[in-house]
């Protein structure tokens, strides 16, 4: 069909990284676009709104604050999921793994006196086991009998929140919220520090800077992340190789997962200072964290950058809530817009539009499925 | 547990299921024929929000319930292009559908919010039927057509999936649509065919919701049940008629955590069926050494001509 | 960029062009819930139909710990009056608070106050005890379905009002209670009433965000109750009474001292309103206006018991004498009177001994004929 406007699609095998980088904005500002026209269809000038929006997050201190407060949950599992998904282990269970690391995080705070100094790594170590521990049973399930990972990590989604539920509840419930379903307060000393008084808690920032940079690192440098690029191959790749498809891929799946579980430890230490309902303490994190880690398309650091954008639509949508008047539901629609233009921009990537004439390398071929 | 309890938790086993059974028995033919479609959720409430919309304005419970099926399906369309055409990652794009499904779903529906649904659909008593003991309160009392029709569809479902020329195409297009490609079966058609006919029953899952189950509209009224739908349909193994039993033993266990709660601590009861799901997922693998306990070959996997 | 800024400037500076008295509300839901935040809003508008000189703010769903950005933002709009409507914006409010100490805020359910925070809610257990006299006189199996969402003290109070309302007609009543677990769960809402109709259940009163309960009963002809606000059109023939949240009593009354200058952002740390039928906060009612379905009056009115305190009396009657009673300034009854025992036996009030505020609050323990799973039971 394309061949009647003289060109054609050609296969290649990895795009330059300008390229994905072009097309991947191209997504992005298709979305805008679309948005522009939803906020013009309830009667907003989207010139306007998108000025307000941007004065309200971009050029205002403590607008700017949310949007990197927002971009740390889902940079730490975000980063998480580019490794699993690199493994192709369709983790779609970072939600659940925050809530495992809220709790681990929680149950330090609350329950093991350490002084201040421990205390806070402590948390962190807590939650990144009780996070990876919440990833393991999927991934052993999936890799020894071959249970399908997205069915089993969305069921540990829904456990973990009911656990979180049941824990504030019941057994953890505070003796300062007269009976309502929160545990207490942390010890203030343990609360993690945030920038002046904005609500944004460096430390978990720097380790996500810091997690992003490491994993970025074992992918290109060591004999693991050779191991990873094999396994998401497949596992006949890999066997061939000589990876070991079992321990490399629960290594990385459970890295993945307790990424996940330190963002639900920020969640937890950095701003809630206190156990609460699930569906506070991750405002829907894990499942952003699935965009920001595919607009990275298998780059750590690229996630950087994608996680500060969702955190960025994060809070325009709070922006669009307040200043515009939009109800709230505009920023699920939004989410999805953006979800479906990448998904719809993947071709380009896999194929280079070449007029017809030039036979340079119409015959390279694929060597597997996206 | 007395005997009319028994026959209780029967019959609300029966209504509850009757939604995940529409969506469960739609992923089934579209994963049959190898697409995974996880926006079943989203296919749902745009079901729900719209069968409600058109059920209210229009006074007719059925034509609003053709509308959540064309709706379903419109939005399985949308994956259908993006996974099948652009051959793009079948898990984000459903992902992508459930996601905004449910914010779309929110937005059309502000206005509907808190009215009750003038015209529900009615309860349906067989005649005959309901009079046997235990057997008639059970099954054929009070329950919605939707019920008894999902019921027929799956029985016809697993007929055509294995007995029919169009079933073996459909099967052969999951398993391996080379072989079905080179056997002259357009493996581009049937796949769409499946993923729209699974948006089709998705659609109406929504609907039975918002028309018959809980005559009224509210924002995340599906509340996971495509999820569970989903589970429901690699649970029962592809099988239509296994879905009829699974969806079921979902329904009573349902009804059940709020019938026992007497007995049972309610808070772990919220847990079972999730926790259920995983354990019989993972006895049906250990079951199933090697191959990946039936699941299609060519699940989730894009086909294009001459490659594999 | 600069074309932009002009447009903004010129957008902003109309924003601040009025001189009235700004006023936001965050609601923890959607206003369609048709439950709390719902109710929320009809007294926003009622409120600023009352007070025309205010300017009213609204978002919508905001979560509970995320309510920080959404003052920042209020403030910037030059909101100055602020109401938080959950339990859960507490720690937010008051780091809020002590960063805008300007402003005013007002936080529903809260507890803890400063200069310029001051908590109020309205209280529903008054009229659920009254919704337990029509129960405990509608009933024939005895049994009384209760769905509920959590188990906090909030809803275990009025369970155990609605309990002790149902005794005084009917000594044999019990009340059967569910527990969702969720303010907005549907489904489950639908399966809990069922499972309690199959445990032989025939009148229905719930605490959660769905009119779901009313629906489901109805189906079988069962009587329930209105919740929050009006949800007699979901049922016209069996919503019998219930219990209906004025919150603009309290709205009005507390804007008319900050516009008058009772109230500033310094002396609120003792104000705190509890109020309940006396200060018209709550009513009783399937819809405002009407306290009881002219479907089951006669049927009330036939139900006369010998009331130690009225001698003979119908329901119907009894209804009224107690919303009378309750509506004084200082109430004449109180559903929380000993001598009071809990369903272990413990004697929870001595004869004559009046429930205080704090304990109302904190309130655990369930009444002697309430059946089902009670958590956290002293």
């Amino acid at each position: 069909m394309l061949e009647r406007f003289g060109i054609r699609l050609v296969p290649r095998l990895a795009a330059p990284a300008y390229v994905v980088f072009l097309i991947s904005l191209g997504a992005i500002i298709a979305a805008i676009i679309v948005t522009g026209f939803i906020f013009w269809a309830y009667g907003v000038n989207p010139f306007s709104a998108y000025a307000i929006i941007a004065e309200r997050t971009l050029f205002n201190g403590r607008g700017f604050s949310e949007v990197v407060r927002k971009s740390v949950p889902l940079l730490l599992a975000g980063v998480g999921l580019v490794l699993a998904f690199r493994a192709q282990f369709w983790n779609i269970g970072a939600e659940g793994q925050i809530l495992a690391g809220a709790v681990g995080a929680s149950g330090v705070a609350l329950f093991v006196p350490l002084p201040p100094p421990l205390a806070i790594p402590a948390m962190f170590l807590a939650g990144f086991i009780a996070g990876a521990l919440w990833g393991f049973l999927p991934a052993i399930l999936k890799i020894r009998l071959g249970v399908n990972e997205i069915i089993t990590t969305l069921m540990m989604n829904y456990i973990a929140l009911y656990i979180v539920r049941w824990l504030i509840n019941g057994p953890w419930k505070g003796e300062s919220v007269v009976g309502f379903s929160y545990s207490d307060l942390f010890d203030r000393a343990i609360w993690l520090p945030t920038i002046g008084t904005t609500r944004l808690h460096w430390p978990t920032l720097l380790l996500g800077l810091l997690l992003a940079a490491f994993i970025a690192f074992l992918i290109n440098r060591m004999r693991l992340g050779f191991e990873v690029r094999m396994i998401g191959e497949g596992p006949a790749a890999a066997r061939y190789a000589g990876v070991n498809f079992l321990t490399t891929t629960l290594i990385l799946v459970s890295l993945a997962a307790g990424a996940a579980g330190l963002a639900g430890v920020g969640e937890v230490a950095g701003i809630h200072h206190r156990l609460v309902e699930p569906n506070s303490i991750s405002l829907g994190f894990g499942y952003t964290a699935i965009i920001v880690a595919l607009l990275a398309r298998g780059s750590p650091l690229a996630a950087i950058l994608t996680a500060l954008f969702m955190g960025w639509v994060f809070a325009s949508g709070d922006v669009m809530k307040v200043a515009l008047r939009l109800p709230f539901q505009i920023t699920g629609v939004i989410n999805g817009l953006v979800l479906l233009f990448i998904i719809c921009s993947e071709p380009l990537l896999r194929y280079r539009i070449e007029r017809i004439g030039s036979r340079a390398s119409a015959v390279e071929s694929e060597t597997g499925p996206a | 547990m007395e005997v009319d309890q028994v026959t209780y938790t029967v019959a609300r086993a029966l209504a509850f299921s009757t939604p995940l059974l529409w969506a469960a028995l739609g992923e089934i033919f579209a994963e049959r024929a190898g697409v995974v479609n996880l926006g079943v959720e989203g296919m749902m409430i745009l079901g729900a929000v719209a069968g409600f919309i058109v059920a209210q304005t229009a006074g007719a419970p059925y034509l609003g319930l053709v509308l959540a099926a064309t709706v379903g399906a419109a939005a399985a369309l949308a994956h259908a292009f993006i996974s099948i055409t652009l051959r793009g990652n079948q898990y984000i794009s459903g992902l992508a559908l459930t996601i905004f499904g449910l914010g779309f779903s929110g937005l059309i529906g502000r206005s509907w919010v808190g009215k009750p649904l003038g015209t529900p659909m009615e309860f349906i008593t067989v005649p005959g039927l309901s009079e046997i003991p235990l057997l008639g309160p059970a099954l054929f009392t009070d329950q919605y057509l939707l019920t008894y029709v999902g019921l027929v569809t799956a029985a016809l479902l697993w007929f055509i999936l294995y007995y029919t020329r169009p079933g073996l195409a459909l099967r052969t297009v999951g398993e391996s649509p080379a072989a079905a490609d080179a056997t002259g079966t357009s493996v581009t058609l049937v796949r769409y065919l499946a993923v729209v006919f699974g948006g089709l029953m998705a659609g109406v899952a929504g609907g039975y919701l918002s028309i018959a189950y809980r005559p009224s509209w509210g924002e995340g009224m599906t509340n996971g049940m495509g999820w569970i739908a989903l589970a429901i349909a690699i649970f029962s193994l592809w099988d239509p008629l296994r879905a009829v039993a699974a969806s079921f033993f979902f329904g009573a266990f349902f009804f059940l955590s709020f019938l026992l709660q007497k007995v049972f601590p309610p808070e772990l009861l919220t847990l079972l069926p999730y926790t259920f799901t995983i354990v019989a997922l993972t006895v049906v693998a250990l079951g199933k050494e090697g191959r990946a306990f039936g699941a299609p070959e060519a699940l989730g996997l894009p086909y294009r001509r001459g490659e594999r | 960029m600069r074309r932009w800024l002009v447009i903004l400037l010129l957008f902003t500076g109309f924003a601040f062009a009025q001189d009235s008295l700004k006023v936001g509300f965050i609601y923890v839901g959607p206003i369609g819930d048709a439950g709390w935040t719902y109710a929320h809003d009809l007294g926003r508008l009622a409120t600023m139909a009352a007070l025309p000189s205010i300017e009213t703010v609204i978002v919508e769903s905001v979560a509970e710990a995320d309510i920080e950005p959404f003052i920042d933002q209020l403030v910037a709009d030059g909101v100055q009056v602020i109401f938080a409507t959950s339990f859960g914006y507490g720690d937010g409010v008051l780091a809020a608070a002590a960063r805008y100490p300007d402003i005013i805020f007002a936080h529903a359910t809260g507890i803890q106050r400063a200069p310029n925070v001051m908590t109020y809610i309205a209280d529903f257990y008054q009229v659920y005890y009254l919704n337990g006299l029509i129960a405990g006189a509608l009933t024939e199996s005895n049994e009384l379905g209760y769905v509920a969402a959590f188990p906090i003290p909030e809803v275990k109070r009025h369970i155990n009002a609605f309990a002790l309302g149902a005794r005084e007609v009917n000594p044999e009543a019990i009340v059967e209670v569910r527990w969702l677990f969720s303010w907005f769960d549907p489904a489950g809402a639908k399966e809990a009433t069922e499972a309690l109709i199959a445990e032989g259940a025939d009148v229905f009163a719930f605490t959660e965000d769905t009119p779901t309960v009313i629906q489901t009963a109805a189906e079988r002809g069962f009587p329930s109750y209105s919740h929050y606000a009006s949800m007699y059109e979901f049922s016209p023939d069996t919503v019998v009474s219930g219990q209906i949240v004025n919150w603009e009593a309290i709205y009005i009354d507390f804007l008319q001292g900050v516009l008058d200058g009772t109230y500033t952002n310094e002396n609120l740390s003792d104000l705190d309103y509890f109020w309940r039928l006396g200060e018209d906060s709550v009513s009783a009612g399937a819809a405002p206006g009407m306290v009881i379905n002219p479907v089951y009056e006669d049927q009330l009115r036939a139900a006369v018991l010998d009331h130690p305190e009225f001698g003979e009396i119908s329901v119907y009657d009894l209804v009224f004498a107690r919303i009378e009673q309750m509506s004084m300034t200082e109430p004449a009854y109180e559903p929380f009177t000993g001598p009071l025992s809990d369903r272990k036996g413990n004697v929870v009030y001595e004869e004559g001994q009046v429930a205080t505020i704090p304990e109302l609050l904190g309130l655990q323990w369930a009444a002697a004929n309430v059946v089902g799973p009670w958590p956290e039971e002293p």
